[in-house]
């Protein structure tokens, strides 16, 4: 049935694509005039920065299939380079915001290395471990970091003499870096590229066979995901003006992890979802804040059990994995290339 | 000298508890063919057990360690049943993020039954020392030695020379095989995952012993560590399992002597990236599972 509506709902998005964008645009630009209830726009820029950050994750997880689950040690980098560069140097948030993004990446690069010879499960440990101890470096090496007193003060960005701050505002820079996302995104995907991302999940010895050279394609996935990954941490940071270490545990790696498995892996929509669901299920449950990660373990578990490829997830791939699904998968490819 | 020979008896008795989790890990890893996340809230619900025991009824270490082996055995069979039984025939990424969620499920139940605060755990024994060649060995490490390479005997035997134990060896290599061999294949994995399970919870019982004190979220970083140890076997073997534990134990505690002891949690994952780039397979030949 949510397949049946959901296809309904792509249909008519293919066949009015150009309109709806241009709609959808207009409305996120002027939603902030329509309620400038600063509440209410503190959790529109939670959610947009959430998607984001579940959609840069969706690459590494989702697009190529290999298995990170210490996205928060990314998040982390990329909100310190920025708020470093800009408290102790002086930077201004623009060119921070880049070199942000571009020293997440180097280090998702150095990251990917030891595991690129391995199957998928090592990459999730040493991802995990690398979340933790870049954790402890940011609580202990106290010089740089602040230690346990985190850094406070993170200036405000500055665009044409006005300065940016207040989640009124602030929206709009979530915004923007949302829509540059999906745009060069969606792109790549749709390159030579990020095709072979989606081969490599689908079947990597297949792809392999056919000329795409796996490890390379892995690592630039990994670059890739974790560049996006930086530059949300860095235009995270000046918008609560305050980072600590304890902003970035495993819990909260677990948490996008959860909204991007919820939303759906392997699309771009699903991470928004996700991140609809997850900042208003935290929202909803603010009185009980403990109940949150109950509640979001059980939408996983409940996930794995019946929509494996999450809420607005494809059938036909392998993030689909039970036997229906095969089957339909089966009956499309036979389809596609005709019987044999 | 004597202070690096001391810090070197302590590395050895906390890699034993490392090594009876890795032991644990490595028992479900071979026996289900699939990578667990659970196993460190396992080993703290095993603790948890342990201090219920001993604060309610008393401070007796047998007592300790059956319930807490009782208690993360049950705790197997739910596992087992929410994260493994359906996904045998799934892509091997649903039931690993399954177990992701039952882990952070758990976690958080702990915290809310348990209150999230710090406990001192009961001493069931009395803390005293004792000198060897000037190295000062304490009651506690002594009985934590005793006790990890009595249950590791137990499994070896269990393993080799009962019905059960040539059951799981059958299954953990051929499942197709062994189940034309008449054996039950279900209720076989379902056993090896909660032997391993109850093992990793004697070893959080240990573990609180030795720390006398008591977390709910202190089951993280303990299953990262059981994985890493066991990595050193290829996940599956588990001699070189409980060396890996006894060596990540040992390298901390040498570590933390010659460093900083706020990066103790860093040297375990150094660890596991060199195993990871000198010998990514592990020193056992053989490489079972489907991790």
């Amino acid at each position: 049935m949510i397949s049946n509506t959901f296809e309904n709902v792509k249909k008519i998005y293919k066949k009015h694509a150009k309109i709806i964008n241009i709609v959808l645009i207009i409305l996120l630009l002027i939603i902030p005039r329509l309620m400038p209830n600063s509440y209410l726009m503190g959790i529109v820029c939670r959610i947009l920065m959430y998607a984001t950050l579940a959609g840069s994750l969706n690459i590494i997880n989702g697009y190529s299939g290999q298995f990170n689950i210490g996205h928060a040690g990314f998040f982390l980098i990329g909100a310190y380079t920025e708020a470093i560069l800009a408290t102790t140097y002086g930077w201004s948030f623009w060119p921070a915001m880049i070199i942000a993004g571009i020293v997440t990446s180097i280090v998702g690069f150095l990251v990917s290395l030891p595991t690129l010879r391995l199957r998928g499960i090592y990459l999730a440990i040493v991802t995990l471990g690398f979340s933790e101890i870049i954790r402890i470096i940011a609580l202990n090496w106290t010089d740089v970091t602040g230690g346990p007193m985190g850094i406070k003060g993170i200036p405000s960005p500055e665009l044409f003499g006005f300065r940016i701050s207040g989640p009124v505002d602030y929206y709009y820079i979530f915004l923007i870096v949302g829509i540059l996302f999906l745009f060069i995104t969606n792109r790549i995907l749709k390159s030579r590229v990020g095709r072979s991302w989606i081969s490599i999940r689908e079947d990597e010895l297949a792809a392999k066979s056919l000329g795409v050279e796996a490890n390379r394609a892995k690592s630039a996935n990994f670059m890739y995901g974790a560049f996006w990954a930086g530059i949300v941490g860095a235009t995270y940071a000046p918008y609560y003006k305050f980072i600590a270490s304890d902003m970035f545990t495993l819990d909260e790696g677990f948490n996008i992890l959860a909204m991007v498995i919820i939303g759906g892996q392997g699309t771009l929509i699903g991470p928004f979802v996700g991140a609809s669901i997850a900042t208003l299920i935290s929202e909803v449950f603010r009185f009980a804040s403990q109940y949150r990660m109950v509640i979001y373990a059980i939408l996983i578990i409940v996930m794995m059990w019946w929509r494996p490829q999450g809420l607005v997830g494809a059938y036909d791939s392998i993030l689909a994995g039970d036997d229906k699904s095969l089957k339909k998968r089966k009956k499309s490819i036979t389809q596609k290339v005709g019987d044999n | 000298m004597d202070y690096y020979l001391m810090q070197l008896v302590n590395g050895l008795s906390q890699g034993a508890i490392y090594a009876l989790m890795a032991i644990g890990y490595a028992t479900i890893v071979g026996v289900v063919g699939m990578v667990t996340f659970t196993h460190g809230e396992v080993i703290m619900i095993g603790a948890y057990a342990a201090f219920y025991a001993f604060s309610f009824f008393a401070e007796n270490l047998f007592l300790g360690i059956i319930t807490s082996f009782a208690a993360s055995w049950l705790l197997g069979i739910v596992i087992y049943k929410v994260c493994y039984e359906r996904f045998f025939d799934s892509p091997r990424h649903i039931p690993l993020i399954c177990t992701i969620g039952f882990s952070m499920l758990i976690k958080n139940l702990a915290q809310i039954v348990f209150g999230p605060n710090m406990k001192a755990m009961p001493q069931p024994i009395d803390l005293g020392f004792i000198n060897v060649l000037g190295v000062r060995i304490n009651t506690i490490q002594i009985l934590i030695i005793v006790i990890v390479i009595s249950l590791s005997t137990i499994l070896y035997i269990v393993n080799s020379k009962t019905r059960w134990g040539i059951q799981l060896r059958a299954v953990s290599q051929d499942k197709k095989a062994s189940a034309l061999m008449g054996i039950n294949v279900q209720r076989t994995t379902m056993i090896g995952n909660c032997i391993g399970c109850g093992l990793g919870g004697v070893a959080g019982m240990l573990l609180a012993i030795y720390y006398q004190s008591i977390l709910p979220t202190m089951g993280g970083v303990l299953g990262l560590k059981s994985f890493i140890s066991s990595v050193l076997g290829g996940l599956t073997n588990i001699p070189a399992a409980a060396l890996g534990g006894i060596l990540i134990g040992v390298t901390e505690n040498l570590g933390t002597a010659f460093l900083s002891n706020s990066y103790r949690d860093v040297f375990a994952f150094v660890f596991l990236v060199l195993v990871l780039i000198i010998k990514p397979e592990g020193i056992s030949k053989k490489v079972g599972g489907r991790p």
